[in-house]
């Protein structure tokens, strides 16, 4: 039962946060970290379009893997908040997790009048009261 | 509930295609896009040929199963003989619910697999498949076979994982009736891989697994 990593993906799919938590996964370099923030927004968008049943679908929430899963919340701006944690975490644990995320990041990098909208994140705040949120 | 199941050769392409409870039909391929002896549903119309029977078309009850080619539709209350042809229906089809003609809805899910796929292996590290990812309105599954068979199949997003039940298609049906057939060919370019024993076997096998409802 672990949590693996946090990518938080800004609404044009470029990569704006990105934190490791536990060991588990592989040290990948931050070029191949926004490669794949990237392919994983454009994966998003197609799941969507791919539903069999009429009526709108979301795009993918949860992508399963052997040994880990990926778990997405898309917010109503179109902000994506991706933790990569072990597979045996509950989706209503993490479910509540992601929103807590969401919430510390309004509070700490939205509040915050000199962070600029859709960019890199840059907040001691934010990565301390994360720290602090998952341990 | 099932949706359907698809199924990928090594080339990338659709050989199989069975759905139980599709609510709306996929759109035909367009002439061409697809290859024949995948399913009838979704074959491009076209001239009635100097085949024996004609089948007529009810509605499909059920569609479940993505396998990604559409190669045979079950129908429940159709008229028609006991062997499927390959004709198109003579009536309409409704609007497919993702407005996409099938050999293109098929494209999608075979690129969002392979990229899901090379995406869990970098992440990982590990030579690792992925396995299933969900949405709110649906669930799809994967499993690969050694010799580079993708089984795929839709499902409700409620579902536990439906790997086993791939892996045992691919265990049964698949070996008995398509790999031990000699009258198939595997690895076509040109042709599915659509046949009877295989379509009822799969049937069978899905209809009588716990999940299905």
């Amino acid at each position: 039962m672990a949590i693996f990593g946090l990518w938080v993906i800004n609404k044009a799919g470029g990569l704006v946060y990105q934190r490791t938590f536990a060991d588990g996964l592989a040290q990948l370099t931050s070029n191949e970290n926004l490669v794949l923030a990237g392919t994983l927004h454009g994966i998003h968008a197609i799941t969507a379009r791919l539903s069999p049943i009429p009526g709108q679908s979301s795009g993918a929430q949860v992508i399963e893997g052997e040994t880990f899963k990926l778990n997405v919340l898309l917010t109503l701006t179109g902000t994506k908040f991706i933790l990569l944690t072990s597979p045996a975490e509950p989706a209503s644990a993490i479910d509540v997790l992601l929103q807590k995320i969401y919430t510390l990041y309004s509070e700490k990098v939205m509040q915050n009048p000199f962070h600029t909208p859709e960019m890199p994140i840059r907040s001691e705040a934010f990565d301390t009261s994360l720290g602090a949120l998952i341990s | 509930m099932n949706l359907g199941t698809v199924k990928i050769n090594r080339h990338c392409t659709c050989v199989y295609y069975h759905d139980w409870h599709r609510t709306r039909r996929p759109k035909p391929a367009v002439e061409g896009g697809i290859l024949p002896a995948v399913s009838q549903a979704v074959f491009a119309p076209v001239e009635t040929n100097n085949n024996a029977t004609l089948s007529s078309y009810g509605s499909p009850r059920n569609t479940l199963n993505s396998s990604g080619v559409v190669v045979a539709v079950n129908e429940i209350n159709s008229q028609s003989t006991a062997s499927p042809l390959l004709q198109a229906p003579p009536s309409p089809i409704a609007a497919s619910s993702t407005g996409l003609a099938f050999d293109e809805e098929v494209k999608l899910v075979y690129g969002v697999v392979l990229s899901l796929r090379n995406m869990i292996k970098k992440l990982s590290g590990r030579d690792e498949q992925f396995v299933n990812y969900k949405t709110s309105a649906y669930k799809l599954h994967l499993f690969e076979s050694l010799s580079g068979y993708k089984f795929i199949m839709l499902s409700d997003p409620s579902t536990e994982s439906l790997r086993l039940i791939l892996r045992q298609i691919y265990v049964g049906p698949f070996l008995e009736y398509v790999v031990r057939n000699p009258l198939v060919t595997m690895d076509s370019k040109e042709y599915g891989i659509d046949n009877e024993y295989f379509r009822t076997g799969v049937d069978r096998m899905i209809r009588g697994s716990s999940f299905f409802s």
